[in-house]
């Protein structure tokens, strides 16, 4: 391979992981704080990605869709968490399962009745519409390198929150113990609600800002929820470091194998994590 | 003394920084109760773990009648004879009383990968099983469901369990916790008999019942062992007296 | 002691039976109906796979339908092309390679538990979903044809003739019968003992000498066998195998069906599989949005209907015996 296309795919690879990333980092605090696996993480992905669509076409401008998107997205987990979520926290693993995959399917209904089954596609902001020449013929867009930069600021912003902030000090004591967090005086119920908006806001934001860059697509909210599972297997579920470095890891080695391996590209990352799993059984950051 | 059947030899347990054992040497001898006390965190139960496989050790060895079962897994050391109560109650709540303790009988007996005989089949296993309660006292209640019975019963049980698994060591971690005083009575008449045919290791908070009960004392404080002696020895022990009784003078 | 765990079971299964016996003569020549409810009998076997796992073992998995799909796959990928092969013997060649694959992937698996093992189930399932969907070898998205049916010959007899729809449903009949059995008994037994034991409290089970990563591995295996058996007999009664038939949606549909049948009762998968597909297939006739009604019912019935159906039934009839 050579060298500035090696570049281009790396890029790529970063990028598709630290996307990866914000959608993990989501359903991995709501795990670490709440204990709640939610399935229906990937279809807010999805319909982030259908309301900046919508919203783009309506308004006509990509950023006001962003911003829209983004509440709309945050008021559905307020309203999930209230009245479905909320009913939760003291059943098994299998009454989750259950309720957000149920979830998924009325979010699927959802989609397909608004906006149909055909692909759809999300123009680039004229803003970033532009590439950079890296050599005579090979380019690279300067929104892909947008979203890795917002991803990144996203990224050490969380970090910030966490390790500096009020918020911060009770997502990380919630996720070490969760009764001490209601001795502290802290309304558990709006820490949860907190944290559950928050969580799928980031999902969905992923999906906000990739709109552009992949085809809107029924059953895309399920991908990359798979995905984002093999993230979270390999960082060791509840820790967003671990989710970090393991998105990395899963872009860069899922877009090399597409290239390198054509035949069985859209396995490596499962014997990837298969592996890992073989010698680490709780992931990489066992948190 | 008789023989000595279960032994630690430098055996220590590190939590991260944390040294909950350090270097811990002890030998516990064949139908003998040896009790182990000291205060809240001193690694009693850290202890207990490691010597029925729960926990790894970080360093030392354990010697089984003279063999090093240190690296074996958890399940493997009930197989060798070392049974364990739980501090918590843990039993099958689902089941009969009859029915935990086959399940730990069946163990013993075997052939629990044969899945077309009915597992009431076996009158071996039942046999065992009612053998065990009897020991206890809780054949009456044989097919009562085990969530049923009072809590003093289901920790009778709790050793039942045991019994049931043909153990040669009994490891008890305070079986008498949270009981009321006639509750408390019953397992020390228990375990006196008991302690005629097994290697008992007990930790316990009530003391009375540990200075009735015990033929040889254990004190540790902070991961580490101060003594090991006789019972009447351990109670006009000074050392003992300032370092884990000092403050607390009314246990005696 | 009965084999039957409750009142409502032994009534329910009497009935069940004498009915589904008398399907193909009620429905004569409308082999529509009977073609409908020969899936819905295969489905019930798989189901009841599941609920061995996930009521009986206590091991949540949202991958099962991986092994539905691979005993489609291995069949057609084992046969020889433009030859008649023996049902018997495929049926052993089918459950035992499945087997084989549930031991390695069962190996990878077990090693976690709880969400965990949701979260790897489901990935490894989707792996084999893209495995599939992306080879050229096998069909891709559009599987592969089966042109032969086996036949059924055994020791020179030949009483059921497989492309005879009425003669298919017995078949799926007595496979169910068959399962349903075989998990009462198993269950029953000391390995069902044990099964039970590490299900309601796998740390005693450790404490009394078992080793759960064992019996879990035994179950797991037997269990994706016979999801695998399900999954040949669903490609011999359609004659092709897809992709699809492994996707997630089957596994949680599945899942859904195994709860409201009532977890754990075996007999349950039965009843949530004429219920879940009753209801699939009224709403869909009603509206193309069938998954959202579906999606608030699962809902409903998590918030609603916690011991599922069997247990309604249960508390009608009258007190478990167990």
């Amino acid at each position: 391979m050579e060298m500035s296309l090696f570049l281009v795919q790396l890029l790529n690879g970063i990028q598709y992981g630290l996307l990866l990333f914000l959608v993990a980092s989501g359903l991995t605090l709501v795990f670490g704080v709440m204990g709640i696996l939610n399935l229906a993480h990937g279809s807010m992905y999805m319909i982030g990605a259908y309301l900046v669509y919508y919203f783009a076409a309506m308004t006509d401008s990509f950023w006001l869709a962003v911003v829209i998107a983004c509440s709309i997205a945050m008021v559905i987990g307020v309203i999930i968490e209230r009245f479905l979520i909320v009913h939760l926290y003291k059943r098994d693993h299998l009454d989750q399962v259950l309720l957000t995959v149920g979830l998924i399917f009325i979010f699927n209904a959802a989609q397909s009745f608004i906006w149909g089954n055909d692909p759809l596609g999300v123009d680039v902001p004229e803003l970033l519409s532009s590439s950079i020449q890296i050599t005579d013929i090979v380019e690279y867009p300067v929104y892909r390198l947008f979203l890795s930069v917002l991803c990144v600021g996203i990224a050490i912003g969380m970090y910030y929150v966490i390790n500096n902030t009020k918020l911060g000090m009770m997502i990380r004591a919630g996720e070490s113990n969760r009764e001490m967090v209601e001795n502290l005086g802290v309304n558990i119920g709006t820490l949860f609600t907190v944290v559950f908006a928050v969580g799928v806001t980031l999902s969905a934001l992923a999906g906000i800002v990739s709109a552009p860059v992949v085809s809107l697509v029924p059953g895309m909210g399920e991908r990359v929820l798979i995905s984002c599972f093999v993230v979270v297997v390999i960082g060791g579920m509840g820790s967003i470091k671990g989710a970090f470095v393991a998105a990395l890891l899963v872009g860069i080695v899922d877009t090399f194998a597409s290239v390198l391996l054509p035949g069985m590209s859209s396995m490596t990352i499962y014997l990837l994590m298969a592996l890992i799993l073989i010698f680490k059984p709780q992931g990489l950051f066992k948190s | 003394m008789s023989e000595c059947i279960l032994q630690a030899e430098n055996l220590s347990k590190h939590w991260g920084g944390l040294k909950a054992l350090n270097e811990f040497n002890i030998k516990f001898y064949d139908k003998s109760l040896h009790s182990i006390v000291g205060p809240n965190g001193a690694g009693k139960s850290t202890m207990l773990n490691i010597l029925c496989g729960t926990y790894p050790a970080t360093k030392g060895v354990i010697l089984y009648r003279g063999e090093n079962i240190t690296g074996l897994k958890s399940h493997q050391f009930c197989r060798k004879g070392i049974g364990r109560s739980f501090q918590k109650t843990n039993i099958f709540k689902d089941a009969t009383c009859l029915e935990n303790c086959c399940i730990a009988a069946q163990q013993r007996v075997g052939s629990s990968f044969n899945m077309f005989k009915s597992k009431h089949s076996s009158k071996h296993v039942t046999a065992i099983a009612e053998d065990a309660l009897e020991q206890v006292g809780l054949l009456k209640q044989a097919n009562t469901k085990a969530s049923a019975i009072s809590y003093g019963e289901q920790r009778q049980l709790e050793i039942a369990m045991v019994l049931a698994t043909d153990p040669q060591v009994l490891l008890l971690d305070e079986p008498m916790a949270g009981m009321g005083h006639e509750e408390s009575l019953i397992i020390i008449d228990l375990l006196k008999s008991l302690k005629k045919r097994y290697c008992i290791v007990l930790v316990e908070h009530d003391m009375d019942a540990v200075f009735e009960l015990s033929d040889l004392m254990t004190v540790m404080v902070d991961g580490q062992h101060l003594i090991t002696d006789v019972v009447d020895n351990i109670r006009a022990n000074p050392l003992v007296q300032e370092a884990y009784l000092g403050n607390d003078d009314e246990v005696f | 002691m009965s084999v039957f765990s409750s009142k409502a079971e032994k009534v329910f299964i009497f009935a069940f039976f004498f009915i589904a016996l008398g399907i193909p003569l009620f429905f004569n020549e409308n082999t529509f109906y009977v073609n409908k409810i020969s899936t819905m009998l295969i489905l019930s076997i798989f189901v009841m796979s599941l609920d061995y796992l996930v009521g009986r073992t206590g091991l949540i998995t949202l991958g099962h339908a991986m092994f539905y799909g691979l005993g489609g796959y291995l069949f057609a990928i084992m046969i020889p092309e433009y030859e008649v092969v023996n049902f018997w013997l495929y049926t052993f060649y089918v459950m035992a390679a499945s087997g084989v694959i549930a031991l390695i992937v069962g190996f990878i698996v077990l090693r976690t538990s709880g969400i965990y093992m949701i979260m790897i189930t489901l990935a490894l399932a989707q792996m084999t979903f893209y495995f599939f969907a992306d080879s050229t070898e096998y069909g891709g998205l559009d599987g592969l044809f089966i042109y032969l049916k086996p036949e059924t010959s055994i020791f020179g007899l030949n009483f059921l003739d497989l492309d005879n729809e009425n003669h298919f449903y017995y078949l799926c009949l007595l496979s169910l019968f068959n399962c349903y059995v075989f998990c009462k008994v198993s269950l029953h037994s000391r390995f069902g003992r044990v099964i039970d034991a590490i299900k309601e409290n796998p740390e005693r089970a450790t404490a009394l000498g078992y080793n759960i990563f064992h019996f879990r591995l035994v179950s797991y295996v037997l269990s994706s066998s016979l999801a695998a058996y399900a999954g040949y007999l669903f490609s011999l009664q359609y004659g092709f195998v897809n992709p699809t038939m492994m996707s997630w949606e089957v596994s949680a549909s599945a899942l859904v069906m195994a709860i409201l049948g009532g977890l754990g009762t075996i007999f349950g998968a039965i009843l949530g599989v004429f219920v879940y597909e009753s209801l699939h297939y009224g709403i869909e006739h009603m509206t193309q949005y069938w998954m959202f009604w579906m999606g608030s019912l699962i809902i409903l019935m998590v918030l609603l209907l916690k011991s599922g159906i069997a247990g309604l039934i249960e508390q009608l009839v009258g007190g478990k015996r167990k």
